[in-house]
């Protein structure tokens, strides 16, 4: 039995300055054990002063005192916080570098109907962005293609590893709609009268319609054998109508979400809400329908002049009290390992601490259809665990020293942390 | 009466037949015969309003020779006069519309197109003394084109019009306007008053130039034009410092007299009003502003311009609320304009400011009296009404002195009118110049009722109704019969009918002529074509549903609201200034005394005044419990772009150090009232950052409801924005479009240096000039003020200080050794996100440096950003400090600051002052704010939580001692907004005319600027910002 000293540990992170020095973790090569921390298990509450048990990438035990193999790393994580896979849903991680530079931009792909692209084919495993990710906390990421109005289809991948295939936590989970305009804009660049705008809206929506129309037939002949040669595109969607696959709307205003959520039940689709702005206008609707809902903008202004300053960041709590099924995303790429502090607003705002940490754990989880995986502190699940010094939500808390992936040990080290500790050198 | 009917008919077919020949002038030469026709004209029995508030019951009105002869009070016409009886009738002087663009020549349409499309133009072309930008037709005099528009005229006299002022409303200075009569007669007689008032508006219009390309940029282009003008007056003739002789500038001359002449501005809402006012207050210059019905909203102020509005009567149509979620796109306060709007006129009358009305911006002349007719339901006299018709706007155009009102000597130019015109009455017809436009007969034949005739010995009925339409139908017995093609004129109804009488069953055709009140007489043409005359009697009168209709409706009452700013969430005035004892909180002084535990703090006369434990409560005190809270100083945010109007960047040439966005603060920013709610008590307002040196920034309280000059921070001494770096080498434009001197971080260097050198040569100009003899100024023109580089010389002789926007090092050092060359300190970078690679070289030059907490990778020159930055920075001696640049981050700059907290383990205690004391400091204000002690101003906030904590939120926020957020009034707010909402809504709804008025009838939601975001507002051209691009 060795007992491996933290400080040890953490030490790997602040060792060298050069780019490519963080290598993937190794598989897991003897038990772990996580002794004496806090442990947030979500399904289970919190524990304290509990051991966790790490072996060959799984959950084997959870305990206060659990008996330490002979062959096992013991790692003291007294007065630590445990958490599950924090999974961050709706980024372009890994696609995107630098937004502004366009030659390092692959999210966004040409044309209005594009379910074919799927986002880990484009997905750069050596992105810079997400070590810096990781280091909040984040494990998990579902990388999403942009494009107009069928956008593409997402993958969750897991944040460390070789090429997207040994990340890929589930490849392909869904197809991404941008549901089309409602409403009538009166800001000063739209140009458009209110009957031209209304006008162009229908126009968007019918052809959305008019594609799923297509794909629907195609999947129809399909079936019957009657297909005279292959279409990318609605190949891509066939999923959907044989509900191996998940429709994800994005829609924010309560319009498009009231047409999502009719649309969808005609179908039949397996569907997930996404971004949801305006969700807390219709959330009894949305529990009543069991509409499952990833919000996103738990930072972010109120959508409309005459709502609450505080519209956005008390939304999870509505959402909450409502009970509607919901998890946190914070969209985009860099900012994401904002993903923590923006659960931990809601909760200012009136969201149960419990529920914010769900939000962005078990909740994305079952909406990836992997939680029976990850997501929880679980007897069973992936070892993917989280250790920080303190509270994860809060900036004044946060500080994670060590995250296991299937149980490999991550490298927590990244690009701000190399050129820190390089300029900290400077006289 | 049916005599003095024919009698109008011949008047009216000799005034026609006049202009043939009348339209010789004294200087044309006649062809063929003279026309010597007598005018003399008398129009008797009238009700004569001579000028508002004054009538003549039963007078005559005399003119000849195209004006007022005399009013005869005793109603005689004189001998020889052409009599009109007008009885029944009111005779008001003819309006004048002081904001017109008759009879001149209209603009060539401005290109509009996306923002890429064609190649920047920087300067113009200069031809016949006209100005360096396109945007200024001072030079034009628009009497020397002015001509006669017949087709035109009619839609102004249609509603009474007889005169207007009137110039190309083209720009920004748009030429010198002309007053002249709407008769359609040769220019040459027309002409009021050949030079009127200048005409203006921020609008650049169909310029093509870059410049300006913002609200603030149209603001220093009028301020330096008019320091221009008056250099001009001095300058002309002589040689320039230098020796050659001062330019011929044709538009600067024209403005020479300016401070007489004056000028009419438009302006698109009641902010613009008094930012136009005080540009030109600075030098003198008398405005007179043509209003946006926005007004009401600011009364005071605008009233404390003195000036006179013209006022637009295009009220807006209400927003749509049908729909069951229409309301979702309906903002409140358009909600309250749509009510309040057609009210604005008696708002001004109400606190006495004088006014006009215009037909400008009606889409539909036809819409002006019932619109005007609104404003008088809306509480509007009538007297003042017709004052905003008559005398004011004579004024407004300079002829007082012969129009606007019925006196003799006067112009002959009035309205003829059946009923009183502000409620129901009727234009019958306009003289202009003693010469009548008829628009409809002064009496015409009344049909209506039941008319009862004795027709080939058989008592028929014919029940007619209609004034303009008659329609009805022929009774006989127990048959009746619809009217057919019935057609009248003045005296005259024809139609026909089917009917049996006497035996003649078939059509008949039938004609009415009135002889009398009550008596008509007719002919009637029977199926066989024998023709029979009968005379009518009418029993009895139909009501005439058109008056029903006009009739004055009750005096209007608002549901609405009318706070400051009017939009929701406003203010109903400043909050009281308060004493305030704040009992056993934690206190986050931000200052030496660290953060202490169980403190009470007493706040006397909007300041700090002592803080200790368990104070006594002084009498007078509000008392707040603050157990469990915690409190700190009011958030200062050293980079936002938050209430600023139209423009953020003065983007198009690469110093604009002339443009203030003092200029245009926009104190309705709801973004104002969002920051309040997470604690922000100051802005520095910053200028984009599309230019290497931009415009001068503006530090505001955010008192949310007072004024934009209320919210500027006096005490904050000037500043300015520099910029660095991709944004201005224009690395987004496409290469084609990429003219602009600089594209590199060389030519950023060159370019500022230039500058610098260029203000230092211009002062060594001035103080050579103040060495001259007087004998040597006779042949001398002193320097031309020029507003750019005086500012660069504040800045060398530290009176402005610089925050730079920049990231990489190269640029940081490069500004660091530029200012010293020039011997200033760069006070603050801003971003500054590679400042932790050069934080020794800043800290020993003394720069500051304002950074994001965790911005990166949103583009090439912030990939090296880094989020221990605030803290490496500051560990080597750098006044550091976090801002926003964002109006969502400037809400929770506390949890921003936490960062360096999570990041690089700052304390907490620095970490919180990285957004109170070091921006303070950062802004020279820290003597007034930043911190908690004892004399500084009280602007603080209590929060529910640990101030630095996610789980932080704010209850209270705190500027002066008075309490500008609460989160309990907010809660209690929404209720109220949201019931007055549908108040609102219900009112739209029963209103079935609610839909008729001007569409984009509202101020237009400003876009979230960024410093990248350049935008040509007067184009409606902008790029889009990308997202996380600073």
């Amino acid at each position: 039995m060795k007992k491996l000293v933290l400080a040890a540990m953490a030490a790997t992170v602040t060792l060298s300055a050069a780019a490519h020095d963080i290598v993937p973790g190794e598989a897991q090569q003897q038990p772990i054990v996580l002794q004496g921390g806090t442990l947030f298990t979500i399904t289970d509450g919190v524990k304290t002063d509990t051991d966790l048990l790490l072996v060959d990438g799984k959950i084997s035990a959870i305990g206060q005192d659990l008996e330490v193999p002979s062959d096992a790393q013991v790692i003291d994580v007294s007065g630590k916080h445990i958490y599950p896979s924090v999974i961050a849903l709706d980024t372009t991680l890994g696609l995107t570098e630098i937004e502004a530079v366009r030659a390092t931009e692959d999210s966004n792909e040409a044309g209005d109907i594009t379910p074919e692209v799927s986002g880990h084919v484009a997905f750069n495993p050596d992105s810079e962005v997400i070590p810096t990710i990781r280091y909040n906390g984040v494990t998990h990421a579902q990388i999403v293609p942009q494009g107009e109005l069928i956008a593409g289809r997402s993958s969750l991948l897991q944040l460390d590893g070789w090429t997207y295939e040994d990340m890929g936590e589930r490849l392909n989970v869904g197809v991404h709609v941008n549901w089309p305009r409602v409403g009538i804009s009166t800001s000063w660049w739209e140009s458009r009268s209110p009957e031209e705008q209304r006008k162009a809206n229908a126009e968007a929506r019918k052809h959305l319609e008019r594609a799923f129309v297509q794909a629907k037939a195609y999947y129809d002949a399909k079936q019957a054998g009657e297909l005279e040669g292959t279409d990318l595109r609605w190949e891509a969607m066939l999923g959907l109508f044989d509900g191996s696959s998940t429709l994800f709307v994005h829609a924010n205003d309560q319009r498009q979400i009231e047409e999502a959520m009719e649309f969808t039940s005609e179908y039949g689709f397996d569907w997930v809400l996404m971004g949801a702005r305006d969700a807390w206008r219709i959330a009894d609707q949305l529990a009543e329908a069991e509409v499952r809902v990833v919000y996103g903008a738990p930072y972010g202004l109120p959508t409309r002049h005459d709502e609450g300053f505080d519209q956005a960041f008390a939304t999870p709590a509505a959402l909450a009290a409502a009970g509607v099924d919901f998890a946190i995303s914070y969209p985009g790429y860099w900012d994401v390992r904002n993903l923590p502090f923006a659960a931990g607003n809601a909760v200012a705002y009136g969201l149960d601490k419990d529920a914010a940490l769900e939000a962005i754990t078990l909740a994305p989880a079952k909406f990836m259809g992997v939680d029976n995986e990850v997501g929880s502190l679980e007897v069973g699940k992936q070892a993917t665990v989280v250790v920080s010094a303190g509270d994860l939500l809060d900036p004044i808390g946060q500080k994670v020293e060590m995250m296991f992936i299937e149980g490999r040990l991550v490298d927590l080290n990244n690009r701000h942390l190399q050129l820190y500790n390089k300029y900290k050198q400077k006289p | 009466m049916i005599s003095s009917n024919r009698l109008s008919k011949l008047a009216v077919a000799m005034c026609a037949a006049l202009p043939a020949l009348a339209s010789a002038s004294q200087t044309t030469t006649v062809q063929g015969l003279h026309d010597n026709s007598s005018d003399y004209v008398a129009l008797q029995n009238a009700t004569i309003i001579t000028e508002p508030g004054r009538a003549l019951e039963n007078a005559t009105l005399v003119i000849r020779n195209g004006k007022i002869e005399r009013i005869n009070e005793n109603n005689r016409a004189p001998d020889g006069a052409r009599v009109i009886d007008v009885s029944g009738h009111t005779i008001y002087p003819g309006f004048i519309d002081a904001y017109s663009n008759y009879g001149v020549a209209q603009p060539e349409k401005a290109q509009r197109g996306p923002w890429f499309s064609t190649r920047p133009q920087y300067n113009n072309k200069r031809e016949g003394g006209n100005a360096s930008n396109d945007a200024i037709h001072a030079h034009e005099t628009w009497v020397d084109t002015a001509a006669s528009d017949s087709k035109t005229a009619e839609s102004y006299i249609q509603q009474g019009f007889t005169a207007v002022q009137s110039a190309r409303l083209d720009g920004i200075f748009q030429g010198q306007a002309v007053t002249l009569s709407l008769a359609d007669k040769i220019a040459n007689d027309v002409i009021y008053r050949a030079q009127a008032q200048h005409f203006g508006s921020f609008d650049k219009g169909s310029s093509q130039q870059q410049y300006p390309n913002s609200l603030m940029g149209s603001i220093a282009l009028i301020r330096q034009t008019l320091s221009d003008a008056q250099w001009y007056e001095q300058a002309y003739g002589k040689d320039a410092y230098q020796g050659s002789p001062v330019e011929y500038n044709a538009a600067l001359a024209e403005l020479g007299p300016i401070e007489q002449e004056g000028i009419v501005f438009k302006v698109s809402d009641d902010k613009s009003l008094l930012r136009a006012q005080a540009v030109f207050s600075e030098f003198d210059v008398p405005v007179t502003f043509v209003g946006s019905n926005y007004e009401y909203a600011r009364l005071d102020a605008v009233k404390a311009t003195n000036a006179k509005l013209i006022l637009p009567l295009d009220f807006p149509a209400a927003p749509e609320v049908s729909g069951v979620t229409d309301s979702l796109d309906v903002d409140l306060a358009d909600l309250r304009h749509w009510e309040r709007a057609p009210g604005n006129a008696a708002a001004l009358a109400s606190a006495d400011i004088d006014f006009s009305f215009t037909l400008h911006q009606l889409q539909k002349a036809g819409d002006f009296w019932p619109n005007l007719r609104k404003a008088v339901q809306h509480g509007l006299d009538k007297d003042r009404a017709l004052a905003a018709l008559t005398t004011i706007p004579a004024q407004i155009a300079g002829v007082s002195d012969k129009a606007g009102k019925i006196a003799p000597g006067y112009m002959a130019d009035f309205v003829i009118a059946e009923g009183d015109l502000f409620t129901d009455g009727t234009i019958k017809s306009v003289w202009l110049q003693g010469q009548e436009k008829e628009l409809a007969p002064l009496r015409q034949a009344d049909f209506n009722g039941s008319i009862v005739a004795d027709i080939a010995g058989q008592s028929v009925t014919f029940e007619l109704k209609g004034d303009e339409r008659v329609g009805g139908e022929v009774k006989v017995g127990e048959s009746s019969s619809k009217l057919r093609s019935a057609r009248r004129d003045e005296g005259s109804l024809s139609f026909v009918a089917n009917a049996n009488l006497n035996g003649n069953d078939g059509v008949w055709r039938f004609q009415l002529e009135q002889t009398a009140e009550q008596s008509f007489a007719g002919v009637a043409i029977g199926p066989n074509g024998n023709e029979v005359r009968f005379n009518g009697t009418r029993s009895e009168t139909t009501a005439d549903t058109a008056t029903t209709e006009n009739s004055p409706a009750e005096r209007v009452e608002y549901v609405s609201r009318l706070t400051y700013p009017n939009v929701a969430y406003g203010h109903d005035g400043l909050p009281e200034r308060q004493n305030v004892h704040i009992k056993n909180a934690t206190v986050w002084t931000a200052d030496e005394a660290g953060v202490l535990e169980n403190t009470d703090i007493l706040i006397r006369d909007g300041e700090f005044y002592r803080i200790g434990e368990d104070l006594r409560t002084p009498s007078g005190y509000t008392v707040i419990d603050a157990t469990g809270m915690h409190v700190t100083p009011g958030i200062i945010d050293e980079h936002s772009h938050i209430a600023i109007d139209q423009g953020v960047n003065e983007a198009s040439e690469a110093i604009t150090s002339e443009v203030r966005i003092g200029d245009v603060v926009n104190p309705d920013d709801i973004h104002i009232y969002r920051s309040l709610a997470g604690g922000t008590t100051m802005a520095q307002l910053l200028h984009g950052s599309a230019n290497p040196i931009g415009g001068q920034a503006q530090v505001i309280k955010l008192r949310w409801g007072a004024t934009a000059d209320q919210m500027k921070f006096d005490a904050a001494p000037p500043s300015i924005k520099f910029a660095l770096g991709e944004n201005v080498k224009q690395s987004r434009y496409p290469s084609w479009l990429s003219s602009r001197y600089p594209q590199t971080r060389m030519g950023v260097e060159t370019l500022m240096r230039d500058g610098f050198t260029a203000a230092l040569e211009y002062r060594a100009a001035q103080e050579a000039y103040r060495k001259l003899s007087r004998s040597e100024r006779e042949k001398v023109a002193p320097p031309r003020p020029d507003y750019r580089l005086n500012t660069l010389l504040e800045i060398l002789d530290k009176e402005r200080f610089v925050h730079a926007h920049s990231y990489v090092q190269s640029e940081i050092l490069m500004l660091l050794r530029l200012a010293e060359d020039f011997d200033f300190t760069l006070t603050t970078f801003t971003h500054i996100l590679e400042g932790y690679k050069v934080a020794s070289e800043m800290a020993k030059h003394g720069a500051g440096g304002s950074s994001f907490a965790d911005w990166w990778a949103y583009k090439f020159e912030v990939y090296d950003a880094i989020p221990q930055n605030a803290c490496l920075m500051a560990e080597k001696g750098v006044l550091t400090s976090i801002n926003s640049d964002s109006n969502d981050l400037q809400r929770r700059l506390n949890t921003e600051a936490a960062k360096s907290v999570t990041y690089c383990g700052m304390s907490e205690h620095e970490a919180l002052q990285m957004v109170t004391l070091n921006p303070a400091k950062q802004l020279k204000i820290d003597q007034y704010v930043g911190s908690i002690k004892e004399g500084k101003h009280a602007d603080f906030v209590l929060w529910n939580n640990h101030p630095l904590s996610s789980y932080a939120r704010v209850e209270q926020t705190w500027i002066n001692a008075r309490n500008f957020f609460n989160r309990e009034r907010d809660e209690q707010l929404r209720a109220e907004l949201q019931s007055e909402k549908q108040a609102l809504i219900q009112k739209v709804l029963a209103d079935p005319a609610a839909q008729n008025g001007a569409a984009n009838g509202y101020k237009r939601e400003q876009p979230a600027w960024h410093c990248d975001t350049e935008h040509d507002t007067w184009l409606g051209t902008f790029t889009a910002h990308a997202h996380g691009g600073h």
